[in-house]
């Protein structure tokens, strides 16, 4: 495979990803392999996705939309979700991504503070939408996908798509322009928009050679939904901007179809989370005596720490290895990982790409020695690298100390200089990869009548590495009761997400908190785990 | 209302989705929101609903809605006896 070049200073994500495959004669290859949740299947040549976003940017700058203009989709894994983020990129317009599982309350603090100007949905998502609407002041229009109706702010897209040209001209695109922007929660306050610009390609790219080890010859299948970073990173730049053919599947994890898709279309790198190995790995051996993957050659995860029994598992059982990757939505793309060319270290992180430096630092400033725990860094600036929290940028300068981008997770380097994850510094909980502020869910519990006082904590778990749990505490005159904990868990699906419904809800009298009401997590945190908690002598109870 | 009905009615209630039209053949792919996690919510909603209680053999057999519905009317016929 080639390495990825810029040609006439042309930075655009979108381009590469389309246009630029045409002219390096990739027209005609397979861009997409698309299978629906009832095997429906579709296919589109690089020609074809070059056409198909074209005709979404066309429709988006008719109506209105231009450069910097933020436009979120809200779809699951469909063609459309493809063709209109690189349409949005096409028009240097800032394309967002919203996970399918959101509800209102989440989609009303994403979209309300980053003032999107449109969003385009399917029809049966629009109804969540439209219960945010009426607090998204610059929401404009919604566009659905799969509707012919028009009214107010809503803009059905087949009768547009269908008279929109099929072709777009790119403009030149800077390599700071804004690109992609992913919203990722924190310990405190409402979850942070992720800004970044379109150079990001050329870490994605770089990495998508290097540690995915893609070629031309692959088909690659990536499982993240779009909503989060590896969806787009990984499942949309990487791939596309080196021409290399993609598969995806539209519906929700199934063993015996996952193993089918990968024998059956020979999928060759696999790119997916600890938690999916960890659910395969419950199921009954002898699934996986019914299929055999001479094609595949590496499976990669990301998200959450890949312990080492999933390793053992996949040699076992696949006869493979597995390649453990981390980066986070602010990274933009993979940082550390086993990759193919290096020694596995099972339940280490890996070692660091080559083009960027990463080290431990301690509280003091100063860089840890070998095997000592600090805070994980990298050197700032990389390509694909944030350029600031949107609306948040004392936020985004906390981050960066000295020269480094202070992640986040602590961890350590060994004597072979491979890197160990530790755990947070923070209170952000990591449920099956995917990151969960406490802080949300505790302000949606308290929009529950019958709470006086939430804390919510993640708590180790075998399958999803942490589950979230939360500790309530009621209102005077209420009484325990399934009913209202059925009551508690559906609000919570529906105006968050399932994600972040707790697993476990345990009622408690008094949440604890310190002198100035900061809620002790910790202290909680050990009281579940039945852990002494150590100093609790600032508690206020 | 039948419970066929009285299942929609449920359906409609856990994903908040007065519209959910469930039929024998609607799988977690039909219906926005129905994943593994609030799959528990629909299935603990169904049991206080109709006050059966299935085994976890049961809900790991369904395939469709179909299933799960022939497993709820097996247990009311029981609870009936």
């Amino acid at each position: 495979m080639t390495e990825f070049k810029i040609t006439n200073d042309q930075f655009n994500i979108a381009y590469y990803c389309t246009r630029h495959q045409c002219f390096s004669g990739n027209a005609q290859k397979t861009a997409l392999k698309w299978i629906s949740h009832n095997g429906e299947r579709r296919e589109y040549t690089f020609e074809q996705l070059d056409e198909e976003s074209n005709r979404y940017a066309n429709v988006l700058q008719e109506i209105g939309i231009r450069k910097g203009d933020i436009v979120f989709t809200f779809l699951p894994k469909m063609p459309e979700q493809f063709f209109a983020f690189l349409g949005i990129l096409k028009i240097q317009a800032v394309a967002g991504t919203l996970f399918s599982n959101f509800g209102e309350e989440a989609l009303t603090d994403r979209l309300g503070d980053c003032g999107a100007k449109a969003v385009i949905t399917k029809k049966s998502l629009l109804k969540k939408l439209l219960r945010s609407l009426p607090f998204l002041e610059k929401l404009e229009t919604i566009f659905v996908v799969d509707d012919m109706e028009n009214n107010e702010k809503v803009v059905g897209l087949p009768a547009l798509l269908a008279k929109a040209s099929g072709t777009f001209d790119i403009l030149p695109t800077a390599p700071d322009t804004p690109s992609v922007l992913h919203y990722t929660s924190g310990s405190t306050g409402k979850p942070k928009g992720v800004q970044h610009v379109h150079k990001s390609l050329l870490t994605q790219s770089y990495t998508s050679l290097h540690v995915l080890n893609l070629n031309e010859k692959d088909l690659y299948w990536c499982t993240a939904d779009q909503g989060w970073v590896t969806g787009t990173s990984y499942g949309i730049i990487g791939p596309w901007s080196t021409g290399v053919t993609q598969l995806h599947y539209g519906g929700a994890y199934n063993a015996e179809i996952w193993m089918r898709i990968l024998e059956d279309e020979k999928i060759t790198k696999w790119y997916t989370a600890p938690t999916a190995l960890r659910m395969l790995m419950r199921e009954d051996k002898n699934l996986f005596k019914k299929f055999t993957l001479p094609d595949l050659e590496y499976i990669f995860s990301v998200g959450e720490p890949l312990n080492p029994e999933i390793n053992t598992w996949a040699q076992q059982t696949l006869n493979k290895e597995v390649y453990d990757t981390w980066f986070q939505t602010e990274t933009g793309s993979i940082m550390i990982c086993n990759r193919p060319g290096i020694k596995i270290k099972p339940g280490s992180m890996g070692k660091p790409i080559d083009i960027i430096s990463a080290a431990i630092i301690a509280d003091n400033g100063e860089h840890c020695r070998t095997g000592e725990t600090g805070h994980l860094c990298i050197k700032v600036p990389w390509d694909s690298m944030l350029i600031n929290y949107l609306n948040n940028t004392d936020a985004y300068n906390a981050k960066i100390k000295n020269g480094y981008y202070y992640t986040g997770d602590l961890a350590f380097r060994d004597d072979e200089g491979y890197y160990h994850f530790v755990g947070r510094n923070d209170d952000v909980i990591n449920t099956a990869g995917h990151l969960i502020s406490p802080f949300e869910v505790e302000s949606t519990l308290l929009e529950i009548p019958e709470i006086a006082e939430s804390a919510v904590i993640g708590a180790p778990d075998e399958l999803l590495f942490e589950k979230v749990v939360a500790f309530i505490r009621l209102k005077n005159n209420v009484t325990w009761s399934d009913d209202l904990e059925l009551k508690i868990r559906i609000f919570l699906s529906n105006r968050l997400s399932s994600i972040a419904t707790p697993q476990d809800i345990r009622i408690i009298e008094e949440i604890p908190k310190n002198k100035s009401g900061k809620i002790m997590r910790r202290v909680l945190k050990a009281w579940y785990k039945g852990e002494d908690p150590g100093d609790i002598s600032t508690i206020e109870i | 209302m039948d419970t066929f009905e009285e299942l929609n009615a449920i359906f409609c209630k856990v994903f908040y989705d007065d519209d959910i039209k469930i039929t024998r053949e609607s799988t977690s792919d039909d219906i926005d929101g129905w994943d593994s996690l609030s799959h528990l919510n629909l299935v603990v909603a169904v049991e206080k609903h109709f006050n059966i209680k299935f085994s976890d053999a049961e809900i790991a057999k369904w395939k469709n809605v179909g299933e799960m519905y022939d497993s709820l009317v097996l247990l009311i016929q029981n609870k009936n006896q």
